[in-house]
């Protein structure tokens, strides 16, 4: 006999019902009902959840958390920037040649690289935590939730595809919050395609050579099309492997608290610790190999044609030949999984040249406008940097995720730069 | 009568819910039962999701949630 035959109804429901009712009578004889202390928790959210001022009050303290981040990491980031430029020159000294590159360009370089970006990535977090903290988190995700959830998203998916735009390592790490196994995922896999800040000195140097006058547009221009391709990408896969529908939007929204010190600066450092920690490892083997890349084999000069890194962009270069990337851009656009702002780096290296003007010149010396863009394009779509990557390993857990959202992303590059050199070569 | 009929400041009593699954469960655990006081305080700039207050706290649920929970207005 089934249980909903003797009781009439669904065993949940009876369930939860009679929980209910014990609680509420073990509540009349034990709670004495004290002053209601909502009142400023419920005149914050007024202003917050208003109708009108709601999303403006959002946008501000958006603005806010950005700026914060990003002048208060600045000195850090001279800082470490210093300190490793200081200890790359002293294992420069070291009289083994091989020895003194791999630690000077190979270990150092890269490792002081990634590092610069721990100073942004702990202030992000001491800033998010500060509104999560308070209360606040939970209500962006009530704001938007109705947009999110056309996309097939859900309200809590919307702050760290924000985060994308600042960084995306730490922008992954705030998917947790999300409750639905496939909104997570989804979410995950859409977070790479948010231009995030290591991309914008690789605009800035193409479009200053390339647009001038409407470089700003053009730069403007990979923020958009970063958004128009992580909702296409979103609503396809919500059609296709991961089917369903958006958890429902049922939680709670706390009362507004003051954060605590000791919190605040517990979840920043968790969070922000967990970064670091990547750096020494991932990170670390990943500048070493492209570091080898570049220098073998032994006695060629880095990055050049001869080296390992140059022979690979020679191979495939045929790929990317529709697109008009020379075999050097393709070589930078490799080292650039390291970060992508190494791109700009690597492209003097490989085409031999110092200094931006020339890197700019030998870019306008190699492609067209059109396929500038389209270099653009590609930077901002194709695999996130390899920090990402190892971050999406460790959130999803899953070796076939993560090469899922290698394997799609630089798809997606290569498909979008193609749109461009087509629709490019039509109108020019 | 509907939640989702419900106008801020009005207060009703859950009659019964009409969600399946994963949702029905989740309203449940919130502790929004049959004879829950229900309050409903805000919705969303956008128009959905809603805010109600239910047991002494501040629950949020999406307009087509709120769709399938039958109250009676009042006490």
């Amino acid at each position: 006999m089934k249980a909903k035959e003797v009781i009439g109804e669904d065993a949940e429901i009876a369930l939860a019902d009679a929980r209910y009712d014990a609680i509420g009578k073990i509540l009349e004889t034990a709670l004495v009902r004290g002053e209601r202390k909502w009142e400023a928790s419920d005149l914050l959210d007024k202003v917050f959840l208003n109708k009108y001022v709601g999303i403006p009050a959002f946008l501000a303290l958006l603005w806010a958390v950005f700026q914060f981040t990003f002048e208060a990491s600045a000195p850090f980031m001279a800082l470490i920037e210093m300190l490793f430029a200081g200890l790359s020159n002293a294992a420069a000294q070291i009289p083994n040649d091989v020895i003194a590159s791999l630690l000077a360009d190979g270990i150092i370089g890269g490792l002081g690289f990634i590092l610069t970006f721990t100073a942004p990535i702990f202030f992000m977090f001491l800033a998010l935590s500060l509104l999560e903290d308070s209360g606040y988190l939970a209500r962006a995700a009530f704001v938007f939730d109705r947009i999110m959830n056309k996309l097939g998203l859900h309200g809590r998916s919307f702050i760290p595809l924000l985060l994308g735009f600042g960084c995306n390592v730490p922008a992954i790490m705030a998917t947790r919050s999300i409750e639905g196994t496939k909104d997570r995922m989804i979410t995950i896999l859409t977070i790479p395609f948010m231009s995030c800040a290591a991309r914008l000195p690789v605009y800035i140097l193409i479009a200053a050579a390339f647009f001038a006058s409407n470089a700003a547009t053009a730069v403007w221009s990979m923020y958009v099309i970063g958004i128009v391709v992580a909702i296409l990408f979103a609503l396809l896969l919500r059609r296709t492997i991961l089917k369903g529908e958006p958890a429902p939007f049922i939680v709670e929204l706390p009362t507004y608290k003051m954060p605590t010190l000791s919190g605040t600066l517990l979840h920043t450092w968790e969070r922000g610790a967990a970064f670091v920690r990547k750096a020494g490892t991932y990170l670390l083997a990943g500048a070493v190999l492209l570091w080898l890349l570049s220098v073998l084999p032994w006695g060629v000069a880095a990055g050049s044609a001869d080296s390992l890194i140059g022979q690979i962009g020679q191979a495939i270069q045929p790929v990317f030949a529709p697109l008009g990337f020379s075999w050097q851009i393709v070589s930078s656009l490799i080292f650039a999984f390291l970060a992508k702002e190494i791109v700009v780096e690597s492209l003097g290296v490989i085409y031999g040249v110092g200094g931006e003007a020339d890197i700019q010149a030998a870019l306008l010396a190699s492609i067209s406008p059109v396929s500038a863009f389209a270099l653009m394009v590609f930077t901002l779509l194709y695999v996130p940097c390899l920090a990402t990557v190892g971050v999406i390993k460790k959130e999803t857990g899953s070796w076939r995720w993560t090469l899922f959202a290698i394997v799609s992303e630089v798809l997606v590059a290569y498909l979008a730069a193609l749109a461009i050199v087509m629709v490019g070569g039509i109108f020019i | 009568m509907r939640l989702s009929d419900l106008k801020p400041n009005q207060i009703a009593t859950v009659k019964a819910i009409e969600e399946a699954g994963q949702a029905k469960r989740r309203i449940m655990e919130m502790g929004l039962v049959r004879g829950s006081r229900i309050r409903v305080i805000c919705r969303a700039p956008l128009g959905d999701p809603i805010e109600v207050e239910v047991r002494d706290y501040k629950l949020s649920l999406r307009r087509r949630d709120a769709e399938n929970i039958i109250i009676t207005e009042g006490v």
